[in-house]
């Protein structure tokens, strides 16, 4: 009875934590770790995991296939001939990029086994009107 | 084991970026930020459900875009970067008009979400693989239009998008905690939908039991 009902606490623990397992949320390693133990052990939990994830793979397919809408035609043109406009009155007023730094980092661990390269990119811009241009549309 | 840590460090000339005249950041903006405008008439669609609308919050978040498109860092992810601009003008400029109340805010407790957390049927879980594989199109689109907006928009980051909790709390500028109760809650709101749909069709026998364990979620 009372191994019953500790299997059964762990059980509410592991579907509490299901979402984040199937959208690969879990950033601690031994958490994952004991929940996928925890489904070879456990046939209902399993079940439930797999049913989840078959869910929610056959619902993104459906998103997918119905929420990609393309772009007006009409849209596009829309935005290319504003960005045109505010590129010619950001032109007329007179700004211009005025400072640019750009930092790359590279920062390389090496074990004499295996090399680790990180590398970070910085990049700060300034220019000489800090107002810019109006914009027509707020 | 000796780790041995060098660090190296350029600094490229200023030029580059220095000389860039309003003409080249134009030329610039459209060739890294238009192959983008489908997915954020996408999203677009998502926020305002109209098209007239969502045509009209993606030309204002290119216009808003390109005027600070010199605090975008180049090599970072463009398409959030804009995704979140789409967020704070739909904030900004659409939802100031209406004057909605918000559905839900804040985060729910562990408690509220999981509730229903037990082990379904059998029966329900195949009642349910069924309508999910025989759903007729429109379906998807017409459920997701239905739900809260939190939730739809959660939802379509991280299920159309693919986006991680993280990269969808940025893009909406709230915590993952609460991306991930929407998302959950979300997710849960359109199956219940969809298995609503099919029973009005008469589809289907075996549904009461998938959706009424789950009915009274919301607040």
């Amino acid at each position: 009875m009372s191994n019953n009902h500790s299997n059964q606490t762990q059980c509410n623990e592991v579907l509490t934590a299901l979402i984040l397992f199937i959208d690969n949320e879990i950033s601690d390693a031994a958490q994952a770790r004991s929940l996928e133990v925890h489904f070879q052990e456990c046939q209902p939990c399993c079940q439930e995991m797999e049913h989840e994830r078959q869910v929610l793979a056959t619902m993104r397919t459906l998103l997918n296939n119905e929420c990609r809408e393309e772009a007006p035609q009409e849209l596009n043109e829309r935005i290319a001939a504003q960005t045109a406009l505010l590129a010619a009155q950001m032109g007329s007023g007179g700004q211009f990029v005025t400072e640019y730094r750009h930092t790359q980092t590279t920062t390389v661990y090496n074990d004499g086994v295996s090399e680790v390269r990180i590398e970070e990119t910085h990049i700060e811009i300034e220019t000489n009107n800090e107002n810019g241009p109006q914009f027509p549309f707020f | 084991m000796s780790s041995e840590i060098e660090v190296r460090k350029t600094h490229s000339p200023a030029e580059l970026l220095a000389s860039e005249t309003a003409a080249e950041r134009g030329a610039r903006f459209a060739a890294d930020a238009m192959q983008y405008t489908s997915q954020l008439y996408s999203a677009a669609l998502r926020y305002t459900k109209n098209s007239h609308d969502a045509q009209d919050l993606v030309q204002d978040t290119y216009a808003k875009a390109f005027t600070s498109f010199h605090q975008f860092e180049p090599g970072t992810n463009l398409k959030a970067w804009l995704y979140r601009i789409l967020t704070t003008t739909f904030i900004n400029t659409y939802r100031k008009d209406q004057r909605r109340p918000q559905i839900s805010d804040g985060e729910l407790e562990d408690w509220q979400i999981f509730e229903a957390s037990s082990h379904t049927s059998d029966q329900g879980k195949s009642a349910e693989d069924e309508v999910l594989e025989n759903m007729p199109e429109g379906d998807i689109k017409k459920a997701l239009g239905e739900i809260p907006e939190e939730f739809r928009l959660a939802v379509f980051y991280a299920d159309v998008e693919g986006y991680s909790y993280k990269e969808i709390a940025e893009i909406l500028g709230i915590p993952s905690g609460t991306v991930m109760s929407r998302l959950h809650r979300g997710r849960k709101l359109l199956r219940e939908l969809l298995m609503d749909y099919a029973k009005d069709r008469g589809y289907g026998k075996d549904l009461k039991e998938v959706t009424s364990s789950k009915k009274g979620g919301e607040k």
